[in-house]
């Protein structure tokens, strides 16, 4: 009987702003999403203020300046660095690890049910030395299914379980269980969405013991398996395991909404030959290689009032591959046939398709230069993958992509590069 | 220029251990190397100044007032916070807003924050102070040229 630890970072993103600015001790926080755009991390403070989730900055934007609220625009570089620590403080504890999301893994723990104070205990241990090493609140939801240690770790958080920070489901009385669950609403649960919930209100389940109490197979035939699935799930009976290793992706993309509105090809062209590079490196990071590609721009569809057009086109490559300048070369090729000037345009994205090892690919009919181009093309790319690896993203780069680069994302609110950059580094004072 | 080169010339904070890349090595038929057998024995520096590179984070020093510790401004401190800190340590200390590095005094129940200067007395850590020891110096460098 496997059982499971999910392990979840507490206002993941709003917490790493705070772990190294004392000033922000007791300060309302808020994390915005691209372009300064929407609420995507709150601190503690700031959801006892009742601001929600999601919410555009420039409607709580008076409300901010009246509660002294500090806006942060998202500093990935820092979130991923303490990310990628916090995993490797969990690896030490075992190496059943399921990166789940960037503050969120689960972790198989069935071994571990002897620890002193049992499996709650292992839980506090892991919360003690997160906090401990890296300055980072966790709470830890153990159950014997996943979907049920979301629960618990909802149950840890909300403070609805007896120890502070862990809840372990696996100890606790089946009718206490029931209990807890009678009191958590069902949009609670891991997969079910707004959609789900609504239609489950309206047949009257409105509780995660209700939905779990629902006879499986009615929910087969009036929702679907995966929603059954769950139903089994939240019963104790283990239908999803853990998946340590993340599958190659099928496809690649890489989009963003501009800073401003973008109206010149000139400046499409520097975005899209940006995003080809970004997506090129995961392409070959996983050492496949791209069989077409997609371009597409868009106006903003979010303002009615003035012009718009939109338009997406793919070509297949003649010849698959991961050379940034053969794919930058056909993205461009299929911009300049689908830009029509005097829009103003909001977005951009390319995606590189039908990927296939680099192993198994196949040779073009008609190859002008020869396979001799090939080794010199996978060598160029790996000196420019390690030569950017080592000195920062972009530093060797295509002309193409550009120089000024006026249409990247707004990002007013950066707070330093804490743990990433040389000039970004915490200052501390000695006077 | 000269300065962008020396900037990109640094280790990186959490590096990846470097391997010298065999492949590229032509091999002669001639005699072999007697120090074939002694190869990969490079000393790194973050081995010697990082213990455990998971909770070890960079500050850099601003100030005199540790140069008794022989600590000087501008001096990259390396904060492990997986050493708990206890009477004697040098720290990085959060008061009051303040990002602060200090030796720290815990004695009989009395804590401060002691500097290494005459010129800087020592700071009694009494009810109203904000205190967070953030995590213990275990080592420093610079750059000199």
């Amino acid at each position: 009987m496997p059982v499971f630890a999910l392990v979840d970072c507490n206002n993941f993103y709003a917490s790493c702003e705070k772990l190294f600015d004392p000033k922000l001790k007791g300060t309302p926080v808020v994390v915005l999403s691209n372009n300064d755009g929407c609420v995507v991390a709150r601190s503690a403070e700031v959801k006892a203020l009742g601001i929600p989730m999601g919410v555009p900055w420039f409607q709580i934007r008076e409300q901010a300046r009246r509660h002294g609220i500090v806006a942060f625009s998202s500093n990935y570089a820092l979130y991923a660095d303490m990310s990628n620590r916090v995993v490797e403080v969990l690896s030490g504890f075992t190496s059943n690890i399921e990166v789940y999301s960037i503050d969120e893994s689960f972790l198989e723990v069935s071994g571990f049910s002897n620890w002193p104070g049992g499996l709650a205990g292992y839980g506090e241990e892991i919360r003690q030395r997160i906090a401990d090493w890296l300055g980072l609140a966790v709470c830890v939801g153990i159950a014997p299914t996943k979907t049920l240690a979301k629960l618990a770790n909802h149950c840890a958080k909300k403070g609805l379980a007896a120890t502070a920070g862990v809840c372990d489901f696996t100890t606790m009385a089946p009718e206490m269980l029931t209990c807890l669950l009678g009191r958590i609403e069902v949009g609670e649960v891991w997969g079910v969405g707004r959609k789900i919930s609504a239609r489950l209100d309206a047949m009257g389940i409105k509780t995660v013991r209700e939905l779990r109490d629902m006879n499986a197979e009615t929910i087969r035939a009036s929702f679907s398996v995966v929603l059954e699935r769950t139903v089994r799930e939240l019963r104790g009976v283990s239908c999803l395991a853990l998946e340590e290793l993340v599958p190659d992706r099928q496809q690649i993309m890489s989009s963003r909404s501009f800073g401003t509105l973008v109206y010149d090809l000139a400046d499409l062209e520097e975005a899209v030959a940006s995003y080809i590079a970004k997506g090129a490196v995961k392409l070959r990071t996983q050492d496949s290689l791209a069989g077409a590609v997609q371009v597409y721009i868009r106006t903003n569809i979010f303002k009615p009032e003035v012009p718009q057009y939109q338009r997406g086109v793919t070509v297949p490559l003649p010849e698959a591959s991961a050379d940034t300048r053969v794919l930058t070369a056909w993205a461009l090729k299929v911009l300049r046939r689908i830009y029509r000037p005097g829009f103003g345009y909001h977005k951009a994205g390319v995606m590189l398709l039908n990927l296939v090892p680099r192993t198994s690919r196949q040779f073009a009919l008609f190859d002008a230069q020869g396979s001799a181009m090939d080794g010199r093309s996978e060598r160029l790319m790996g000196v420019l993958d390690s030569i950017n690896g080592r000195y920062g993203r972009g530093v060797l780069r295509l002309a193409a992509e550009g120089v000024d680069r006026s249409w990247q994302m707004r990002r007013g609110n950066l707070s330093p590069g804490y743990t990433t950059t040389w000039a970004g580094l915490p200052r501390v004072r000695a006077n | 220029m000269y300065r962008q080169t020396q900037t990109a010339l640094q280790p990186l904070p959490d590096p990846p251990k470097q391997y010298l890349p065999l492949d590229g090595v032509k091999v002669s038929a001639g005699f072999p190397s007697p120090a074939a057998d002694y190869e990969d024995a490079r000393l790194d520096i973050n081995e010697y100044l990082v213990r455990n590179p998971v909770s070890t984070f960079f500050f850099p020093v601003q100030g005199d007032s540790m140069q008794g510790a022989e600590i000087f401004d501008g001096d990259i401190l390396v904060v492990d916070r997986s050493v708990r800190p206890s009477h004697g340590h040098i720290v990085i200390a959060f008061v009051n807003g303040e990002r602060l590095v200090k030796r720290l005094y815990r004695r009989a129940g009395k804590v401060a924050l002691v500097a290494e200067h005459s010129a800087y007395p020592p700071l009694p850590i009494v009810d109203g102070i904000d205190l967070e020891i953030w995590g213990v110096v275990v080592g420093k460098f610079k750059r000199m040229v």
